[in-house]
């Protein structure tokens, strides 16, 4: 069967396996991509009409210029790089610790899989508390070691250091599971023949655990990039529907959202889009150039 | 055998799809058709509305459709504010809006430029079932002038409230101080206060409300009509500003930040005087200790007037309904507006009665009685005003959330910070008028 020939006929029984998931797909991700991309050359555009009078670039220049622009690709960035090496080494950590225990530990991956089941908000609502100045959990932590009181979610300077530490804590969770799966699909033998060579524990993990562990390393980091790049929903819950004091926590899907639903302006939030989709695009092919040479399957 | 499961597997996709599409056109056509005369046209009406004024609306709505057999308002809540204004813009390029919904006035020179809502002229001037003059001079005049952009009436107002100044008792008497006559005493309490750790004046997150209410104390709206004068960095606004921040950075006043409403800071006696909704009576009754003693007044004048700035959502009819619904919603819409109802909305919710009648029933008048916090918003009324509409407004307030941001949380100076903003919203004005 695996070898046959494909013919018509195959392939079109093919294409009927896959028309439920392409239709859905084709409906609800490639139309309104393609979509987007039209409309961010859209520059004279009756939204409720669906009348283009005017088509060009002037959506991508005025995005050059937008200070505010700049600042949300300078925030994506930030948090990108803040957020996902973090929670690769937290999570590869967490998961190294819970494979050694076999006691509670279906209890701790509970634990740490809350966060990425809980609604965003309430997880908001909850951090919200959390960095309160006044009477905070954080800030009194911190008195103990005689740090004074900082002003987490009004203080341009700590507000994405807040955002960044919420998100890598909530994206813990769902890592910690894919790299559990991943240790335990590391061959016994392998460790076994390492042992007989003489290697200590850091060599094992070194030469076995972190090569062997490379596939899903990537695929953490991978979908870590994508999901950061794309943040916008613990800012709006974390920052009462703003974007953080003095905009510091404004990215560039918040940029987004602001210029659909606030300022009414389609074109430029569909340019936006399309920004953010070649700096995914850019980033992710960098990562899988990189992971030819490093992934070992 | 395997070919007979491959054909099956294909009309069964295919009479999927036929039967997705039969129930869509399907959809269609039931909430196209007329209903028989017998039944009543059904008149839908989206809201914002939760918890308790959700069950408030609800009880009105009833009464209404008990009161009439001709219509039926079917009321679907969809969630806030927020996301009640991102369902309409769906909705309205789905082709699927609903007769009638709750939105802000502010909304109405976009929503009429893209020929969404229907001016109610038609129906509140003209016809057999219009407004007379005496119900249209017993309607506060802030909330007429707000329903009005460019000589039509698009909106009614419905869930109103007013800024209003909470004071507590219990630190007034402690240090020897009397309820302000004006900002400037609020000013000068809060330099006795502050040797005692205790603020005169908190804010909520933003100060705009009560910035926009000094401004044209002192002489000007910040945006003048439909957007012909901006006023932001002229001298009487700049003034206004200075004012408010004078106090921030004097340490005599404090923005709420992070927990957004000063309510909390209020009850735990951090401030002598809090400027804020009425609306937030409610919450401030849940919330402040049995022991506390405080009460709410019309804010102090400044420059010898007095303003205070009205908050809230209107009601407005969208074109795609039906004649007849058109009329349903009307009557709907008027039965709102009634003396008897909307004193029933104020009682039920704490927002303000629309009427000046509505005050004056012996019913509402014994509720006050009662409910004393709510005197205060009443009494600020005939000093409403609410800020004058144009296209472009909500992007130009985002602006003003943004500058009054910048000055609190990036020590941005009110003059750059203000001037700012008089130019990016001139430019706002000017590219919505293209």
């Amino acid at each position: 069967m695996l070898n046959a020939k494909p013919t018509i006929k195959s392939t079109l029984k093919a294409l009927l396996y896959l028309l439920p998931m392409l239709v859905i797909s084709i409906t609800f991700s490639i139309y309104p991509i393609i979509k987007s991309f039209i409309m961010s050359f859209y520059t004279k555009y009756d939204f409720f009409n669906d009348i283009v009078s005017a088509y060009g670039f002037d959506n991508f220049k005025f995005l050059f210029s937008d200070p505010d622009f700049h600042i949300a690709i300078k925030n994506t960035l930030i948090f990108v790089v803040g957020v996902v090496p973090l929670t690769v080494i937290l999570s590869l950590v967490i998961a190294l610790l819970l494979n050694r225990i076999k006691w509670l530990s279906g209890f701790f991956r509970t634990v740490y899989f809350l966060p990425f089941v809980t609604s965003t908000v309430a997880i908001a609502q909850v951090w919200h508390w959390i960095y309160n100045s006044d009477y905070g959990l954080l800030n009194y932590f911190l008195s103990l070691f005689g740090v004074s009181a900082v002003s987490w979610l009004e203080s341009p300077k700590y507000a994405m250091l807040a955002l960044i530490i919420m998100s890598v804590w909530k994206n813990l969770g769902f890592n910690i599971i894919l790299f559990l799966v991943g240790l335990n699909n590391i061959n016994e033998r392998y460790y076994q023949a390492a042992e007989i060579d003489g290697a200590n524990a850091w060599h094992q993990f070194t030469n076995v655990t972190i090569p062997l562990l490379s596939p899903i390393t990537f695929l953490v980091s991978v979908n870590g990039v994508i999901g950061s790049f794309k943040v916008f929903d613990q800012i709006f819950a974390l920052f009462n529907g703003t974007p953080g004091p003095s905009k510091s926590a404004l990215t560039i899907v918040y940029y987004l959202y602001q210029k659909f639903y606030t300022e009414w302006k389609y074109g430029i939030a569909a340019a936006s889009g399309v920004v953010l989709f070649f700096m995914i695009l850019l980033v992710t092919v960098f990562q899988l150039w990189y992971s030819k040479h490093h992934v070992h399957y | 055998m395997k070919k007979k499961s491959w054909q099956r597997a294909l009309l069964t996709v295919a009479s999927l799809g036929l039967a997705l599409t039969l129930a869509a056109c399907g959809n269609k056509s039931a909430s196209d058709s007329k209903a028989n005369s017998n039944e009543p046209v059904k008149i839908s009406f989206w809201n914002g509305m939760n918890g308790p004024y959700q069950k408030a609306l609800k009880k009105i709505i009833n009464d209404f459709n008990s009161s009439q057999s001709k219509y039926k308002v079917v009321s679907t809540a969809q969630g806030d504010y927020t996301a009640l204004q991102q369902k309409i813009m769906a909705a309205a390029k789905s082709n699927s809006l609903p007769v009638i919904s709750q939105t802000t006035y502010t909304t109405v020179p976009d929503y009429s430029k893209n020929n969404l809502i229907e001016p109610l002229d038609n129906y509140m001037l003209k016809g057999d079932n219009k407004l007379s003059s005496a119900d249209l001079k017993d309607i506060y005049p802030s909330f007429l002038s707000s329903s009005k952009y460019q000589g039509k009436y698009y909106s009614i107002p419905f869930s109103k409230s007013v800024r209003v100044l909470y004071y507590n008792q219990d630190i007034l008497d402690k240090y020897n101080l009397k309820k302000p006559a004006t900002w400037e005493d609020i000013a000068k309490d809060g330099e006795v206060l502050k040797s005692h750790g205790i603020y005169g004046m908190g804010f909520d997150k933003s100060w705009d409300m009560e910035f926009e209410g000094l401004a044209r104390q002192a002489g000007n709206p910040l945006v003048g009509v439909d957007g012909k004068q901006v006023n932001l960095d002229s001298a009487d606004t700049l003034k206004a500003a200075n004012f408010i921040m004078d106090m921030v950075k004097d340490g005599t006043a404090k923005t709420a930040g992070e927990d957004f409403y000063w309510t909390q800071a209020f009850t735990q006696g951090k401030s002598a005087f809090y400027a804020g909704s009425s609306a937030g009576v409610t919450q401030m009754v849940a919330q402040a200790p049995k022991s506390l003693h405080w009460g709410t007044m019309p804010l102090p004048s400044y420059n010898g007037k007095k303003a205070t700035e009205i908050a809230g959502n209107d009601i407005v009819m969208f074109k795609s309904a039906s004649a007849e619904q058109k009329k349903g919603a009307w009557a709907f819409m008027k039965y709102l507006m009634s003396t008897k109802e909307t004193a029933k909305w104020a009682k039920a919710t704490g927002y303000v009665p629309l009427r000046k009648s509505a005050t004056k029933t012996a019913d509402f008048k014994d509720y006050l009685k009662k409910n004393t916090y709510n005197q205060a918003a009443v009494d600020s009324l005939p000093n409403g005003f609410q800020s004058n509409a144009f296209l472009g407004f909500s992007e130009y307030r985002t602006k003003l959330l943004e500058a009054v941001d910048a000055m609190l949380t990036k020590n941005e100076p009110v003059k750059k910070a203000l001037t700012n903003l008089q130019t990016e919203t001139e430019k706002i004005i000017k590219d919505n008028q293209q």
